[in-house]
């Protein structure tokens, strides 16, 4: 079994480092020592300058980038939170067909694909006045992320025992606060996992942004930046693999970091269901 | 206290579907101030549509032989992996690292591996991996799952949790084979696990665009445009926006029915298993 354990792992393994092994070696070298040997390591010839040439781009700032795509990533979180807690507390705690409905309207969305609704939605944040601005973008994205979060706190939720709300309800406490000062504070687990999930999918994200904010705004994110840096000089490889390693390390650093909380969240999100 | 929730579902997803559904039955280009009504046409021209075909057969290539490839790799690793230390840690990250990359990034470094002046063609030997259709299609759907399956590998992972120690021991026990002890105690609990598996990658697959624009950005000639990938193309290259809504719609209704459909078998076959 150890046997062919190694016989299976081995090609799995080379075939999911080769590319990132590429992107690193690459990065330090020049156009000629790309295509004329790939895969090789010219120690004497590598060099830093297609890096810093990646982030002091003329066209690009990535550093600029990072920041608007982590507050992006921030806005979107927070808006998530402020909003599906205390629907998601409504529907765990309601008793009625309809909150079992409402859940269902919700979790919908999880199967609409994004190219169904962003060309309709370009039509109703032009009616809004909302098309190529950051609440506009913000605010649909946050949308997008409805169903994940109202899967994991409707389910969390669930598990807290009721006899805390009325609890706080005996000392005059609404359901707002009830939620916000009571259920908020035990709920870390739920709310880890989806801010995870949800930093991921604003990170990876292209189709939005790049549609609704667009080149109008001026403002892009990591995934609109490489698209924009990379499509003008595609065949040139000393512009690709830096861009594509800066893009990558903060991600990677984040999963290295969070690997645990990822994977969890991954799984709690798909086997309750 | 629902009402935040309601009003951003209803404004940027309800909403959008309606509008979607209405401008399918009209010609609008984004321009004109008044979409002018044209009844079922945009369907029709659907169905009699070469570049829609070629889609539809590209789309169903990836989604076929994505979702076997993914959960087979899936399952399978998982399997392999099934076992609590370091180096298993490692490798599970190894497979899933792709997925927090993110599909556009994903797809830059296969172009620059896999195309005409690339890794592969530069070190080893020129092969028309993006610039012939078929060769294409096949990249498109290698990268795909190269990048998905880490996610299968870990839910399956999850899934092998759930499988009682105490049944397996007992399998071993009354002498039965690996094979044996898969067939009849893993598999069946895993049920579940498969089906969840299968519908995230059907979904997911159904509306692979990101891949496809940078490996070959639908080409060549349009040949391995996804679905996904088309509906953006029409409606912004061409200014075909009510045609676009039409072929969003479509899409919305088989990702929908397949969803739906593979569930319901899916129930079947797990209470077949219970039974």
């Amino acid at each position: 079994m150890n046997l062919t354990r190694r016989l299976v792992l081995l090609p799995v393994v080379f075939l999911m480092v080769v590319p990132a092994y590429l992107l690193v070696v690459n990065s330090f070298k020049s156009q000629q020592d790309i295509t004329q040997d790939p895969f090789g390591i010219p120690l004497p010839r590598l060099s830093v300058e297609y890096l810093v040439n990646a982030l002091n781009s003329p066209d690009f700032s990535l550093i600029k980038a990072y920041t608007v795509t982590a507050l992006f990533a921030v806005g979107v979180n927070l808006l998530s939170l402020l909003v599906s807690g205390p629907a998601a507390y409504v529907i765990a705690r309601g008793t009625k067909v309809g909150h079992r409905a409402l859940l269902v309207l919700f979790l919908v969305g999880m199967f609409i694909p994004g190219q169904v609704l962003v060309i309709p939605v370009i039509y109703v944040l032009k009616t809004l006045g909302l098309m190529g601005t950051v609440p506009g973008f913000l605010l649909f994205e946050t949308t997008l992320t409805l169903p994940i979060s109202m899967f994991l706190y409707v389910s969390y939720i669930k598990t807290v025992p009721r006899e805390l709300d009325e609890a706080a309800r005996m000392d005059g406490a609404g359901p707002l606060t009830t939620f916000w000062r009571i259920i908020f504070p035990l709920m870390k687990p739920a709310v880890v996992t989806a801010i995870v999930l949800h930093t991921i999918g604003v990170w990876t994200d292209f189709v939005n942004p790049q549609i609704i904010l667009g080149p109008a705004s001026s403002l892009y994110t990591v995934t609109t930046s490489v698209y924009a840096a990379i499509g003008k000089y595609s065949t040139d490889f000393t512009v690709v693999y830096p861009n594509l390693l800066v893009a990558v390390v903060p991600v990677m650093a984040f999963f290295v970091f969070l690997q645990r909380n990822i994977v969890s969240g991954l799984t709690t999100g798909a086997t309750k269901g | 206290m629902l009402a935040p929730a309601l009003a951003l579902l209803s404004v940027f997803m309800l909403v959008p579907i309606a509008i979607a559904g209405y401008l399918s039955f009209t010609d609008w280009d984004g321009l004109s101030p008044t979409p002018g009504p044209v009844g079922w046409a945009n369907y029709e021209r659907l169905l009699s549509d070469v570049d829609v075909q070629h889609a539809a057969v590209v789309t169903a290539v990836i989604t076929v032989v994505g979702t076997v490839g993914c959960n087979a790799a899936g399952l399978g690793l998982a399997l392999l992996l099934n076992r609590r230390n370091r180096f298993t840690s490692l490798l599970r990250a190894v497979v899933f690292y792709p997925y927090v990359v993110g599909p556009i990034i994903i797809g830059f470094l296969w172009s620059a591996i896999l195309g005409a002046d690339g890794a592969i063609a530069n070190a080893l030997i020129p092969l028309p991996f993006l610039s012939d259709p078929a060769w294409a299609v096949g990249s498109i759907t290698f990268v795909v799952v190269w990048s998905q399956f880490g996610v299968n590998v870990v839910l399956y992972l999850a899934g092998l949790q759930t499988v009682p120690a105490s049944l397996l021991e007992a399998a071993t026990v009354d002498g039965a084979s690996r094979w044996q002890t898969f067939r009849a105690v893993t598999w069946p609990v895993l049920a579940p696990s498969v089906t969840v598996n299968i519908v995230l990658v059907l979904v997911g697959l159904l509306r692979v665009y990101e891949i496809v624009l940078a490996l070959t950005g639908g080409g060549p000639a349009g040949r391995t445009s996804t679905f996904a990938f088309l509906i953006l193309s029409s409606s912004f290259r061409s200014n075909q926006l009510g045609y676009g809504a039409a072929q969003a719609i479509t899409l919305m209704v088989v990702i929908g029915a397949l969803a739906l459909g593979v569930t319901a078998l899916r129930q079947r076959a797990e209470r077949a298993v219970a039974a």
